[in-house]
């Protein structure tokens, strides 16, 4: 094989290294969940921490629906997060 | 179809020759790949991260419900049902917000019932256990400057109450915990402003979680005007919001999406006028239209191979490397108290395989039908013509 063709072989060998990097990353950062169990049986609630200044956006398994909408009908959630995590319904 | 050496030689050497072209596709597969997988990425780990806590929540949760807002309960609510078989415990819980002005942000009150036993994995120091005492989330603790044993104050409307921090929950539970300040259930009451006889809802634990439905219309029956949640229901809800949710995301990719079919089309619409020279002269020179084509395949699958890898890649390192710098601050609103985004990520060779599937095998088609048009023609008309 010409040094093109090896060139390119390369090429393709890095990215299949980098494929099996990211799946070997993967399974190596994979947690058994204990500690997640540990602080919802702490607490007692699932929702996750992530938009924490609205309480439709902290605890949306706990809020009533429509939550961030009941001050007045059709208003809009004016926080940006909203967009991303919306109070579930009760009956998917 | 005979894939020989030299075909492969060709095939890779072609790449090269027409190397500008290729790393501007290689560029814009990357970049699409990377954007769109990212959003992927980030949602299957966020609904994983919501159902592992999930598996763990009570079976039904009991709220009060007054002019559709939620509303405060007595903790005897349901003590006709507490002896019904089925009904492992009924556990009346205190929890709600508060603001902190001095940092601008809710906290998470949650009041401790009981002796539970302590975990060191999930936190340093201890949990609550005397009046005054608190446990408080990384994220909180930072904000206000807190150590273990440190002394903080929190606002009552004017005044302000004392708490030792008795201890503070490790990063890696950070994802739950950040705005979070553990205390006993009377503190609880008292930052809250709640009466001692009423509760923010019951947490009832099942001995057969099938008996959820009937449990529940019992309830519903028993308090018409009260709200119960099924574990099932909202785990099954949580998913699909996330899932729904990050489709606009994936609509912010459109431009994006929509050059890379530019690029696609390009390829689809015709070849360069080298590129029809080149199959003229290889057919001249004897090659059948399946090498012409088996060659094109070849390196129309390096080129989407190796930008489809790339942005497997970036987008895994933007999500679990960089923490999803792009996606977050949409994640995380307005808020101040906020967690490290350390997720754990669900990317298999599963994954994989249907990116590199739903990428590659539809660029090899688009690319290779013109190639083939070129190579069913008469080599000398493809030659003149060129």
């Amino acid at each position: 094989m010409g040094r093109p063709s090896l060139a390119v072989l390369a090429l393709v060998g890095s990215c299949v290294a980098l494929d099996a990097w990211v799946l070997a990353s993967a399974r190596a950062r994979r947690s058994d969940g204990r500690d997640a169990r540990s602080v919802v049986r702490l607490v007692g609630f699932p929702d996750l921490a992530l938009s924490t200044n609205a309480r439709w956006l902290r605890n949306p398994s706990s809020v009533e629906p429509w939550a961030a909408v009941s001050d007045h009908p059709a208003s809009l959630d004016t926080e940006p997060a909203g967009a991303v995590i919306g109070p579930p319904t009760e009956r998917p | 179809m005979r894939l020989s050496v030299s075909l492969l030689e060709h095939a890779f050497a072609a790449v090269l020759r027409r190397r500008g072209r290729n790393f501007a596709i290689v560029v814009g597969i990357a970049l699409v790949t990377a954007l769109a997988e990212s959003v992927t990425m980030l949602t299957s780990a966020l609904i994983h991260e919501y159902e592992t806590g999930a598996a763990v929540v009570p079976d039904l949760v009991v709220q009060g419900l007054v002019g559709g807002r939620p509303a405060l309960l007595a903790p005897d609510t349901l003590v006709s049902i507490a002896s019904r078989p089925g009904v492992a415990s009924i556990e009346p819980r205190v929890w709600g917000y508060l603001y902190l002005p001095s940092i601008e942000a809710n906290v998470t009150i949650v009041g401790l019932a009981g002796s539970i036993a302590q975990d060191a994995r999930i936190l340093e120091g201890r949990l609550p256990r005397a009046h005054g005492d608190a446990a408080l989330g990384r994220a909180l603790a930072d904000s206000l400057g807190m150590r273990v044993g440190d002394t903080m104050a929190l606002p009552i409307g004017e005044r302000w109450e004392t708490f030792r921090v008795s201890g503070i929950f490790r990063a890696s539970t950070a994802m739950r915990t950040a705005d979070l300040a553990l205390v006993q259930v009377a503190d609880a009451r008292h930052l809250l402003g709640m009466p001692d006889d009423r509760v923010t809802d019951l947490a009832v634990r099942l001995s057969t979680s099938s008996e959820a439905a009937p449990i529940a219309r019992e309830i519903r029956t028993l308090i018409p005007s009260a709200r119960v949640l099924e574990r099932d229901l909202v785990t099954r809800a949580y998913a699909l919001t996330f899932g729904s949710r990050s489709g606009l995301f994936a609509m912010m990719l459109l431009p994006a999406l929509a050059a890379l079919l530019l690029l696609a089309w390009d390829r689809l619409t015709g070849l360069g006028e080298e590129e029809r020279r080149e199959i003229a002269v290889l057919k001249l020179v004897g090659w059948s239209t399946r090498d012409v084509m088996a060659v094109r395949m070849l390196e129309s699958g390096v080129v989407a191979f190796v930008g489809t890898s790339l942005g497997f890649t970036l987008a895994y390192a933007d999500v679990f490397m960089l923490g999803a710098p792009l996606l977050r601050d949409a994640l995380f609103g307005w808020s101040h108290l906020v967690p490290a985004l350390e997720l754990t990520p669900e990317v298999s060779v599963v994954d994989l395989a249907l990116l590199l599937g739903s990428i590659v095998v539809p660029f090899v088609f688009v690319s290779v039908i013109p190639a083939f048009l070129a190579a069913m023609r008469d080599p000398l008309d493809g030659w003149r013509a060129s």
